[in-house]
């Protein structure tokens, strides 16, 4: 399952932490990423111990989405060792997505 | 239930696509507007189907219609919003914003020969929006606008006035009846959406109005925004002579994967795509839902 995470969290793992993190916006309100869900579940569980998947409500820490300009759900922002380096906007399949991961695991 | 092979759109693709697939014993989801495709209905002659020498597209509609009756297909009158590859199976998001599945898709919308508003793509999820129920909650007590060109823009633009602080409505589409009093509506004008990194301002004419977001509400949206992932060309469809294309179990036939623009050709790769699709599902070796 992919980690729900706060914006307290997102400060602390994300923007402070190290490696590969890919972080889905999202919002509960949103078809496209109810779709989404069971796919980054999936990359969570194959990605474990190389990748950190995360996500983090919208509604909820709506800070976060205005710091990195969300302006549509879902919306994933893949960070490196705290930096944002993509933003993935809206659902895409499993596989357009883990190129995008292993880009910056190389 | 999950079909084994959902169809989108009713012109002559999709339908060709339908009923070959039936006729493979395949369920089979048909989606699209239950009088056809206007492309076909609106043509005053054709001279180049096989078997008819001179018919009019009302007529050819209606044959279309006989042979869908003849082989049990109902069409599914709604919009297909958003098509989504989910690894072993596709999920088709609505327009009444419920969900379908199917083994395989099959896609035979067509090419929307109107072009995108300078601007549109640039901006695209960026304060640019094709679904106003999916994003008008990431607007609240913004300005937002609305460019319509169908029925479904008017619930739009209604939706949004309930939500953000005022919407204004470029109307490319005639009749307003049941639009909020709510709703600001334009005159309609050489439209452009302006911004750098994200949705500053719509212009309208010579006016420039600030929003936040545009959505752009129209039948047939850019097929790599119809199924996210999808290979394209151009304003087309990368497929084999299978009408394959980058994505397992999705297909595409018609106008959409290329020229010529020809009823004839659509139906053939209509054929080709639905038998490709019924061989797809049965590889598969799925339970078999009864048909």
């Amino acid at each position: 399952m992919t980690k729900q995470i706060s914006a307290k969290e997102f400060y602390d793992q994300v923007e402070q932490g190290q490696g590969v993190t890919l972080v889905d916006m999202y919002a509960d309100w949103c078809g496209p990423c109810k779709m989404l869900a069971p796919v980054l579940d999936e990359i969570s569980a194959q990605y474990a111990g190389k990748a950190n998947i995360y996500k983090i409500d919208i509604d909820q820490n709506q800070e976060v989405a205005s710091r990195y300009q969300v302006m549509a759900v879902p919306t994933m922002l893949l960070f490196k060792d705290g930096q944002l380096v993509d933003k993935l906007v809206g659902f895409m399949p499993k596989q357009s997505i883990t190129q995008k991961i292993d880009a910056q695991l190389v | 239930m999950r079909v084994d092979i959902a169809v989108v759109g009713t012109g002559p693709a999709g339908l060709s696509a339908a009923i070959n697939a039936r006729q493979r014993n395949k369920t089979v989801a048909l989606y699209g507007s239950a009088d056809l495709t206007e492309k076909l209905v609106k043509a005053p002659e054709i001279t180049n189907y096989l078997g008819f020498a001179s018919i009019s597209g009302e007529d050819l509609a209606d044959r279309f219609k006989d042979h869908l009756k003849a082989a049990s297909i109902q069409i599914i009158p709604q919009r297909v919003v958003q098509v989504f590859a989910m690894g072993d199976y596709y999920a088709l998001q609505l327009s009444d914003q419920t969900f379908a599945e199917a083994e395989s898709v099959i896609l035979a919308t067509g090419v929307n020969l109107g072009g995108a508003i300078p601007g549109e793509s640039d901006l695209l999820g960026k304060g640019v929006s094709y679904c106003a129920t999916c994003d008008a909650a990431l607007y609240r007590g913004k300005e937002v606008a609305v460019i319509g060109y169908n029925a479904e823009s008017i619930q739009d633009a209604n939706l949004l006035s309930e939500v953000v602080a005022k919407v204004h409505f470029v109307p490319f589409y005639k009749d307003l009846g049941g639009l909020s009093e709510k709703v600001h509506v334009l005159e309609k004008g050489k439209t452009a959406i302006l911004g750098k990194d994200h949705v500053e301002a719509l212009q309208v004419g010579e006016d420039e109005i600030p929003v936040s977001a545009v959505f752009v509400i129209r039948d047939a949206v850019s097929p790599d925004h119809l199924v996210p992932g999808l290979e394209t060309q151009g304003v087309h469809v990368a497929v084999d002579r299978q009408g394959k294309t980058n994505l397992p179990g999705l297909f595409a036939a018609g106008d959409l994967v290329g020229r010529p623009y020809q009823y004839m050709k659509a139906a053939g790769e209509g054929l080709v795509a639905g038998l490709a699709a019924s061989e797809y599902v049965s590889k598969l070796n799925r339970p078999q839902a009864s048909s």
